[in-house]
């Protein structure tokens, strides 16, 4: 009997102790490649360090190979790298445990002397002791021409989203302002026109009277429920600028020499809560209101505002400025402000937006991007399909006639808030003020942590 | 299904089992005693109340290991796993657990989200169970709170006639075709030990481990790269252990007390399906991550009982009990290629401690006309979910206490020998909730010839959730709200069975049940849009949910051959006030099942075999007519049938026991169905998770049973 008993544990044992084996993954070659495809020589007052990436962290040593090549560039009179040889070469030494190596481009003709100066560098060969692959952005330009594309991941500042980004393409270049950092835009092209800061879920309402000093809180009380965004309601989409973006859609009617006054719901400050990964806290405390009358002012505007309940109000005029698309008001300096650069220094714009939902009216959206339309800046889709690809696709396939008209091409339809990712089937052509085209793909919304509020997007010029 | 085709097989078993002249009770069923809703133990014809149960030979023949192993297979009953938490919940007459009290001996055991109700049956373990009793119906004067449905009352072994009892065992199983010995299939391993100390106390403790490995189905693991939805498992894979211990004494024949101790620990792995690929672009290459979470689990249970008699006839018994669950969550991102967790988060995510006390007195008179019981229940639950928990709705850690405070009293009377009543009512004072009131009046009339009637009426309340008082979901675009101002829930029920036992010469019994019931819970906790703006939602008191139904099942046992076959036709009806659009009209639904097991004696085997039918159901659910208008269509879950079979041979006088089986022969995995409704961001479900396919297994058991 104590036989059996023993010999039964230790089968037992022998179940307990089974240990558990994994699946394989397949491998990927270790790859090093240039952090970015171009720089812009002219922007480089001495010395840039041009960085290489590794795709994992090294497990060896080793080296990667690269070569120099120039037009109308001298090394030692145009530009200097240190430790290239003379057949114009570069050895670069890979580190057990980095993930990065660089050397330094030190530019010689700063400011220019002529801009048809390039250095290009390519790599040629990578000596490491595993399976290695030279692929991705294998070569980098150093020139004074337009960008060649980047990987990109403009700072709107996580689960809050309180930045808005301008991003220019051709230069590399975003610019952020704080999404409440301002409340009205005064339209600077041709029409006389105000539009509202949707990053901020702001909504107004015309009222049926001129006189601002007549509107009091009790008088418009009645209104202040439906004023607002996402209360699915779809009457209230007349409380918001047309979201597709055009000048003639905003909710505040042209402006001419009277006006009516407007209700306005000045919408949320920045959200200040952490949200739980995935999740997103945009809307901070509630702003607020105030009534105002905007009326012409010759070639620029008069903007009257007060308090609700105030029996007096403020004055003061803002003139246009054809640079820019809007003069920006806040209502917090009670001042012009400047919000976004030049009209025609950006092409992409990530914010939180006010859009619509058919039959549900406004919604608040995170995560948006919107081309700069008013500068005539346009997109368009392309669904990933067959041999249309991102990779394949090239200047051949853009179908001027598919470029729209709004600037939500690009819009909130390029991420999947369910499952985190943004969507790989589809991949989108702009075609910005100087007339370059760029394919740009969207890569995340989410950071390695699953944290909201970081896209990363990837674009490259079309040639 | 038409009345006369419902008939048929009434009518069968009846006249089969009215055939034989000879009129007696079985013996087997005689030594069936329980005691759920008894005063004292005693045997299932005595019983006022309506008992189901489950015996020992019952669970061995299926080699069950935990309740959600079991329970598939009775009527009224469905046990429902859930992909996303790896629970398996039970649910009766189409209510959820939220509405169906778990007890072992007696005492309603925790989990993680309630105490009783919320169970997840994989982690109720049956090493130690004697038998399992089933009361369907509102119990709420015997029970409490919450048993609205019904009960599953666990009776642990509590003696044995061994000096040593030590009886390990191994069971491998499949999980559908998925089985390699090590990180695919299910592996239990268990040890249990019993020992007479002397012939007054008593101990025994379990061990049992239960790595349960996870259904992948078409899914593809843990090590999946891609972001098409196939990374993880289709049922989650979970590894158990329970540690039970007993220690009884019983001084004299009077007396009896025992204390039992458990202790369980779970880890659950959730792998999520949502792979963000992390492309990096300047070198072409990804480095996939994916936001994973380790749930761990743990359960400590104390009870002590005491029960006897006074020698002037009054008997007592009386429960005291400590216990607490705690869900923590280990939540972290994976990087899939090397297996690096970072951003590693540790904290509770849900916990239930409840302290338990109830006694009672009975026999005050010692009379057989008369008998009161008198009692008292008392608990005490602190609960805590973490903003996590409830999904995600809660915008903070919620930390409560709750307090329930009933007493309850009841009387038997025996006018002649043929006929009992007993009326009963609770009293339940609540910390949160207003003064409730449970009802009961059963009736037991002994119509002669082996037939017995028993009349079951009972309410019970149902109180809210944590989610249904709590939740708090508000932003720009959203507004759902809890209600702390919820009152609980009403359930009635009515049940008439009709009950006949005959038995031929010594092989031949029968036992045929014919039952009927009503059963309606009233102020039901819906969301509801409140003002008239249509986007604010909170919880309300305000839907009906009713089903009424007919059963019939009869067991047949002749010589080494047993049977048993069951049918049941119900319909349910949901009153919602809370929808825009709704449809209150019956949907009905039928389940049939069947099984049979047979002895061979000289060869020390048995054979037996289980199916069950469970018939299309129906479920009003909102669509679209071809305009985008919301109309109400019928959604249909298909019918499906299980079928389970098992061989068991005795080697060695009957110690050493092997048991090779199958499970689920239909090969069930997803039904269709149509008959879920979508939320306001997800599309509604094409197919429910049902079963993880055809699989087998093997038991090895031995009995080292010394003096």
């Amino acid at each position: 009997m104590m036989k059996k008993l023993l010999l039964f544990f230790v089968l037992f044992a022998g179940f307990f102790a089974g240990c558990e084996s994994e699946d394989q993954i397949a491998d990927q070659p270790f790859v090093v490649a240039f952090e970015k495809r171009s720089y812009d020589y002219s922007r480089i007052p001495q010395h840039q360090t041009v960085k290489l990436v590794f795709s994992e962290s090294a497990k060896a040593d080793g080296f990667v190979r690269i070569r120099i090549t120039t037009t109308n560039a001298e090394m030692g009179v145009d530009f200097d790298i240190s430790d290239a040889t003379e057949n114009h070469e570069l050895l670069i030494p890979i580190y057990r445990g980095q993930t990065e190596a660089g050397f330094v481009f030190e530019n010689l003709i700063y400011p220019f002397d002529s801009d048809d100066k390039s250095i290009k560098l390519d790599i040629i060969a990578i000596d490491y002791p595993q399976p290695s692959n030279i692929q991705g952005y294998t070569s980098t330009l150093i020139s004074f021409e337009r960008s060649l594309g980047a990987t990109t991941a403009p700072e709107i500042g996580g689960p809050n989203e309180g930045n808005q980004v301008y991003f220019d393409l051709s230069s590399e270049t975003a610019t952020q302002v704080w999404r409440d950092s301002w409340d009205l835009g005064f339209y600077c092209g041709d029409e006389f026109r105000v539009g509202i800061n949707g990053s901020i879920y702001m909504a107004v309402k015309k009222l049926d009277v001129t006189n601002i000093d007549a509107v009091t809180e009790s008088s418009v009380s009645q209104y202040q429920s439906q004023v607002s965004v996402g209360t699915f309601n779809p009457d209230n989409a007349a409380y918001i600028d047309y979201p597709s973006g055009q000048i003639s859609g905003t909710a505040i009617s042209e402006i001419s020499s009277d006006n009516h006054v407007y209700l306005v719901n000045l919408g949320y400050t920045v959200g200040t809560t952490t949200p739980a990964p995935g999740s997103v806290a945009i809307a901070g405390e509630a702003r607020g209101w105030r009534k105002i009358k905007v009326i012409r002012e010759g070639e620029g505007y008069k903007l009257q505002y007060a308090e609700l309940n105030s029996a007096t109000h403020q004055e003061v005029s803002i003139a246009k400025n054809p640079a820019y698309n809007f003069t920006f008001f806040s209502f917090n300096t009670n001042s012009t402000v400047n919000v976004e650069p030049e009209k025609d220094k950006w092409d992409l714009n990530f914010t939180v937006f006010t859009n619509i939902i058919d039959g549900a009216g406004s919604y608040g959206y995170s995560d948006f991007v919107l081309n700069n339309i008013k500068a005539g800046i346009k997109a368009y889709r392309i669904n990933v399909s067959g041999s249309v690809t991102y990779d394949n696709f090239d200047l051949a396939d853009v179908n001027d006639a598919s470029f729209q008209d709004d600037q939500r091409v690009i819009g909130a339809d390029w991420r999947d808030v369910f499952s985190g990712s943004a969507y790989t089937d589809r991949f989108y052509v702009l075609k910005d003020s100087d007339g370059n085209y760029y394919k740009i793909r969207m890569l995340a919304f989410l950071n390695q942590n699953g944290m909201r509020g970081y896209p990363k997007f990837e674009y490259r010029l079309l040639q | 299904m038409s009345i006369k085709t419902l008939h048929f097989p009434f009518f069968l078993l009846l006249t089969i089992g009215a055939l034989g002249q000879q009129d007696s009770i079985p013996q087997e069923k005689l030594k069936e005693v329980v005691i759920t809703g008894q005063y004292n133990p005693q045997s299932v014809k005595k019983s006022v109340y309506q008992v189901e149960v489950i015996s020992r030979a019952d669970i061995d023949r299926q080699a069950g290991n935990n309740l959600a192993d079991l329970l598939n297979q009775s009527l009224n009953i469905t046990v429902m796993p859930s992909s996303s938490t790896g629970k398996s919940t039970v649910e009766m007459f189409g209510l959820n657990s939220q509405y169906i009290k778990i007890l072992v001996d007696n005492v309603p055991v925790i989990n993680d989200e309630g105490l009783g109700n919320f169970t997840d049956l994989t982690q109720i373990n049956l090493d130690d169970i004697q038998q399992i009793e089933i009361v369907k119906g509102s119990m709420g004067v015997e029970y409490g709170a919450n048993a609205v449905a019904g009960i599953i009352n666990i009776i642990t072994k509590k003696s044995s006639k061994y000096k040593w009892e030590v009886t390990p065992y191994l069971q491998e199983e499949t999980i559908g075709k998925e089985y390699n010995g090590i990180n695919k299939g299910r592996h239990i391993q268990s040890v249990r030990v019993g020992h007479n100390i002397n012939p007054k106390w008593y101990t025994y403790a379990t061990f049992t481990h239960n790595d349960f490995d996870g259904f992948l189905n078409n899914k593809q693991g843990q090590n999946h790269l891609f972001n098409d939805g196939l990374r993880g498992y289709e049922w989650l894979p979970k590894d158990q252990i329970h540690a039970k211990a007993y220690l009884g004494f019983t001084p004299n024949t009077n007396h009896r007390f025992f204390y039992r101790f458990e202790f369980f620990d779970e880890e659950t792995k959730y792998f999520n399906d949502i792979v963000d690929p992390n492309y990096n672009p300047a070198t072409d290459t990804d480095d996939p991550i994916a936001a994973d979470d380790i749930y761990g689990s743990q359960r400590f249970v104390h009870l002590f009982n005491a029960a006897g008699k006074f020698t002037k006839g009054l008997t007592y018994d009386f429960y005291l009990s400590y216990q607490q669950q705690t869900r923590d969550i280990e939540s972290f991102q994976y990087r899939i290629r090397t297996g690096e967790k970072f951003d590693v988060k540790d904290f509770e995510y849900e916990s239930r401690k409840a302290y338990f006390t109830k006694g009672s007195l009975s026999n005050f008179l010692d009379s057989d006309v008369i008998d009161f019981q008198v009692g008292y229940e008392v608990n005490e639950i602190h609960g805590y979910a973490s903003s996590f928990a409830g999904e995600g709705m809660f915008t903070e850690n919620i930390k409560r206490t709750l307090g329930t405070y009933d007493v309850y009293g009841s009387t038997e009377i025996n006018i002649g020998k043929r006929f009992s009543v007993r009326p009963g009512a609770r009293a339940l004072f609540s910390s949160k909730f207003d003064t409730m009131t449970a009802l009961s009046l059963s009736a037991k009339y002994d119509l002669g010839n082996g037939y017995d009637l028993r009349g079951i009426l009972g309410t019970c309340p149902k109180l809210p959730t944590y989610e249904e008082l709590y939740t708090y979901f508000v932003d720009v675009n959203h507004n759902v709200q809890g209600n702390p101002n919820l009152q609980p829930e009403n359930g009635i029920s009515a049940f008439l069975h009709l009950n006949k036992i005959f038995k031929s010469g010594d092989k031949v019994n029968f036992d045929t049940i014919f039952s009927t019931w009503y059963l309606n819970v009233r102020d039901r906790i819906e969301l509801v849009a409140f003002l008239d703006d249509g986007l604010r939602y909170q919880y309300g008191n305000i839907d009906i949910y009713r089903t009424y139904g007919a059963s019939l099942t009869s067991q047949m046992t002749y010589g080494n051959l047993g049977l048993n076959a069951g049918f049941t036709f119900s319909g349910v009806s949901k009153v919602l006030d809370s929808a825009e659009l709704s449809n209150d009209d019956y949907l009905h639904s039928v389940q049939a099942n069947g099984n049979a097991f047979y002895r061979i004696p000289k060869w020390g085997t048995t054979l037996s075999a289980y199916i069950k039918y469970n018939g299309p159901e129906y479920q009003f659910v909102t669509s679209e007519d071809l305009n985008g208008d919301p109309v109400i269509v019928r959604g249909k879950r298909d019918s499906f049938t299980s079928v389970d079979a098992t061989v068991s041979k005795s080697f060695d006088k009957d110690r050493f026991q092997v048991t090779l089986g199958a499970r689920n022969l239909t090969d069930i995995k997803r039904i269709n169905t149509n008959a879920l409704q979508g939320g306001a961001h997800e599309g509604a479900g094409t197919s429910v998770l049902l079963g993880y396919g055809r699989s087998y297994f093997l038991k090895l058991l031995y009995k080292f049973n010394f003096g």
